[in-house]
């Protein structure tokens, strides 16, 4: 979104534009974007290849996947719970989408619907199960990534579902600009989309309440548990769809999809300035998070530095970006 | 103390910054042992700052300024460092650990009854139970903290300073949330340490408290000094002119029973569950409010007074009959008795009350965008007006809507939150301990505010711990022991005593009971 196209191409509009720019991003965005140009022009230098179009292609692609799963991160967050099984619902839903278009050969649309609704139907069971039988969510929703994982194996036996409809590798292959396709496009529009609500409306300002402190939130006629439970569902719902958009990509509905992401996209919100602790943190702020994340697993490898290491960056910038945030807290508010 | 004695615990200079706010400008301050010390002035003065210094939670080097202990200079790195350098302290907020015992609680950070490492669990709950002995309260050392309301949170954090034998000891308005007789009783402890020589410093809103039971007081006003003030000259009036500069003509404004004025609120048999021994429920309550009448509900600690507020908010389960302006209402939760133009003002605002994470704006605005949004999308125009409107009519002071509400003083965080609940234009207002921690001359507005709320035909029900403000300010008083309605006066009619005097009659017409169904 914004920070994506101002690292692309510099705003050259009038002032006005970026002080409303600079008004959006609240400053704690501002720092991860700071952190970020430092970054590319730091890998930049090293190797000019860094920038090349191939390469900018390539960040902006796995954003658009992993993007599209935390922008619901980011949401579920601030309502003040998180959901580690989004990467097991991406690979299922893509895996069950695939199987209603070949082996059950529905249409492709119904197949995709049924991707989603594997997605919100598990988003629901999270929100359910932790809003009703108070069960942490860390809990239910580990649980619910061992689940997802067998699931697809079940669902595949084990193999690759393929081939798909052409429909689905036309989705998956559409060049609309700039060699990006429609999950880029997808991710945008969520990603402006979300943000806004979180924003400006009034349910964006209830689910800040509502991860700020439950109880204030209820003693003020706002329905806590709805919103928990629709924060799990729009979750899930989002990773079933980066979920297919991947199977898409591929052309084939992979039993490895979305293996992984949970934690990629979590320390991305986190590096993001969204706060695990509930009622903090924007989308924007979240998805320059996993851009910022991406960008440096992208530079550690085009500067040649060995895979071991580039896990061991990952972990240490999420640390120093989570410190670096409380530290700006304190010196904001105490004044060193 | 008219005697010329060293002092035990000294101040000297302290000036405290809090990123371009001076909290404190150079306050010089000392307590001698054997002395109560009162340290007065307005909300955000400066006072628990000042004590925050002095105990280690603002730790040496954020301060400039000295410190002296037994003429020994200390600067403390810690409230733990603090604590066994004998200095205790017991924080305006409320800090308890909610997932353990009373006991736990009691004895957090210093367990030692135990052989090296481990802890005797039996003599941490005797020495507690000891300990609120002394207080004279009921509450039992193996209690979960979670299940306390939030004036026992208050006496166990009293408790756990008080294990400590400290000889310098610092209470941030430890009364803030007690009613009568548990301020009785804390008194007859702080006068027991003051004989054995401990060193006090006594910060209150309650000024009866000062010319009760301090020795000399300082009134701080804008982070100085502004005047220090020997027992003997003690004068609640001067008090109030040298924290805020103004004199108030009377303490409770007029207010008269409005007369024939239809029933805005009728509760009839509502009965609340009480929790695990601490609190009592409602059982059987029935009570009526006329439109601009003000009813107070007096009575102890735990007696079942905020649970009454509570069931019929529908904050907690409650069966009975709720009827808002002759309608009956079926309240389940928050929301119903919002919908039927019932407003609750919490009583601990940290917990109950503020949005930490959303700047003073939003907290006021939260659950009242309705008005303030066109399909679901907030108007940020009209929310602000509306914000800034309702900061003026309140007198909030906060540098804009987007400020933080974590360092506004308590008076301010107060009128806040009465700013949230006002927004809805409520028919009926339950108020519980509207002036916790708040001090004089906003106490003085917040009368004023609800006087003139009962004027516009609001219905208020109004809890509060200190019987005086209670009867001064209600037009009808009900008094609750053990969750029942056990008397009722008008204005005029009683006074302290009668509510006291009814308390103990329904107890012990309890206790006659209890003994007739065991023999
Ligand atoms: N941690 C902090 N960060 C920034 N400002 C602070 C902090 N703590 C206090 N302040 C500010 O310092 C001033 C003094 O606050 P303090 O809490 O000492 O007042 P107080 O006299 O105890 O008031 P009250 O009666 O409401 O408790 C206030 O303006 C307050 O907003
Ligand atoms: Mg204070």
């Amino acid at each position: 979104m914004n920070s994506a196209a101002e690292v692309s191409s510099p705003p050259r509009d009038a002032r006005s534009f970026r002080r409303r720019l600079i008004g959006f991003i609240a400053v704690g965005e501002v720092g991860v974007l700071a952190a970020m140009a430092l970054l590319i022009a730091f890998f930049w230098l090293i190797e000019p290849a860094f920038l090349s179009e191939r390469n900018i292609r390539a960040i902006l692609n796995v954003v658009s996947f992993v993007g599209i799963i935390a922008i619901g991160q980011t949401i579920l967050l601030v309502a003040g719970e998180f959901d580690l099984s989004v990467g097991s619902v991406a690979g299922l839903s893509a895996v069950v989408a695939a199987k209603l278009m070949t082996a059950a050969a529905l249409p492709v649309t119904t197949g995709i619907l049924g991707g989603i609704g594997v997605g919100a139907l598990i988003g629901l069971l999270n929100g359910l199960i932790v809003v009703r039988l108070g069960i942490p969510a860390f809990i239910q929703t580990l649980g619910m990534l061992f689940i997802g994982q067998g699931l697809i194996q079940v669902v595949t036996g084990g193999y690759p579902v393929y081939p798909l409809p052409e429909a689905i590798n036309t989705i998956g292959g559409t060049d609309l600009a700039f060699g990006l396709g429609w999950s880029f496009a997808f991710f945008i529009i969520a990603a402006i989309a979300a943000d806004f609500v979180l924003r400006r409306t009034v349910l964006g300002r209830n689910l800040y309440a509502t991860g700020g402190n439950k109880e204030v939130a209820h003693l003020v006629g706002i329905d806590t548990n709805a919103y928990k439970i629709g924060a799990f569902i729009v979750v899930g719902a989002l990773s079933a769809i980066a979920g297919m958009f991947v199977m898409a990509d591929l052309g084939s509905g992979g039993t490895s999809i979305g293996s992984g992401w949970e934690l990629t996209v979590i320390a991305g919100v986190v590096v993001g300035g969204v706060s695990l602790f509930g009622g903090a943190g924007t989308v924007a702020g979240g998805v320059v998070g996993i851009l910022m994340l991406k960008v440096v697993q992208s530079g550690l490898v085009v500067i040649g530095v060995n895979s071991n290491w580039q896990q061991i960056a990952v972990g240490v910038i999420m640390v120093m970006a989570v410190g670096l945030d409380i530290m700006r807290r304190r010196y904001f508010i105490a004044g060193a | 103390m008219s005697t010329v004695q060293a002092p035990l615990f000294s101040a000297t200079a302290i000036a405290k910054n809090f990123g371009g706010v001076q909290a404190l400008r150079g306050v010089d301050f000392d307590v001698t042992s054997g002395e109560i010390h009162a340290l007065l002035g307005q909300n955000g003065a400066g006072k628990s700052t000042l004590v925050k210094i002095l105990n280690g939670v603002h730790p040496a080097g954020s301060y400039t300024g000295t410190i002296q202990l037994d003429r020994r200079v200390v600067s403390f790195a810690s409230p733990a460092d603090a604590r066994s350098n004998g200095v205790g302290y017991v924080p305006q907020e409320i800090e308890v650990l909610e997932q353990l015992s009373v006991a736990e609680n009691v004895f957090a950070g210093r367990t030692g009854l135990g052989d090296g490492v481990l802890v005797h669990q039996r003599k941490l709950e005797q020495r507690a139970g000891e300990i609120f002995a002394d207080l004279g309260i009921d509450i039992n050392p193996k209690a979960y903290v979670a299940a306390l309301t939030s004036a026992q949170r208050h006496l166990v954090m009293i408790a756990r300073a008080l294990v400590l034998k400290p000889r310098v000891l610092m209470l941030d308005e430890p009364t803030a949330s007690l009613s009568g007789t548990e301020v009785d009783a804390l008194f007859s402890v702080l006068r027991r340490l003051k004989a054995q020589g401990v060193a006090m410093i006594y910060i209150t809103h309650r000024l009866p408290e000062v010319l009760a039971i301090c020795d000399r007081a300082t009134v701080l006003r804008d982070g100085q000094v502004a005047v220090r003030i020997a027992r003997e000259d003690f004068d609640a009036e001067a008090f109030i002119f040298s924290m805020s500069g103004q004199r108030l003509q009377r303490l409770f404004p007029e207010h008269a029973a409005p007369v024939g004025a239809p029933c805005a609120l009728e509760v009839r048999h509502l009965t609340v569950a009480g929790h695990s021994g601490a609190v009592h429920g409602a059982k059987d309550i029935s009570l009526r409010v006329a439109a601009g009448e003000i009813v107070g509900l007096a009575g102890l600690l735990g007696s079942g007074r905020s649970e009454i507020l509570h069931g019929i908010y529908g904050r907690v389960p409650a069966e009975g009959e709720i009827q808002v302006a002759g309608q009956l209402k079926s309240i389940k939760s928050p929301s119903d008795a919002r919908a039927a133009g019932i407003a609750l003002l919490t009583e601990d605002r940290k917990r109950d009350g503020l949005l930490f994470n959303l700047p003073v704006g939003a907290n006021i605005t939260i659950g009242n965008l309705a008005p303030l949004s066109r399909n679901g999308m907030v108007r940020g125009g009209l929310e602000r007006s509306s914000i800034l409107a309702a900061m003026r009519a309140l007198n909030v002071k906060a540098s804009s809507p987007q400020a933080s509400v974590t360092h506004l003083s308590g008076g301010n965080q107060q009128k806040l939150l009465f700013a949230r609940v006002l927004m809805r234009a409520p028919k009926v207002l339950l108020l519980d301990e509207p002036t916790k921690g708040v001090d004089a001359a906003t106490r003085h507005e917040i009368y004023r505010l609800v006087v003139e709320l009962a004027g516009k035909g609001v219905a208020l029900l109004i809890v509060a711990s200190e019987l005086e403000e209670l009867i001064g300010l209600c037009d009808r008083c009900l008094v609750v022991a053990d969750g029942r309605i056990v008397d009722e006066f008008g204005r005029g009619q009683g006074g302290e005593d009668r509510v006291l005097r009814s308390v103990t009659a329904a107890q012990a017409e309890r206790h006659a009971l209890a003994a007739q169904a065991s023999s």
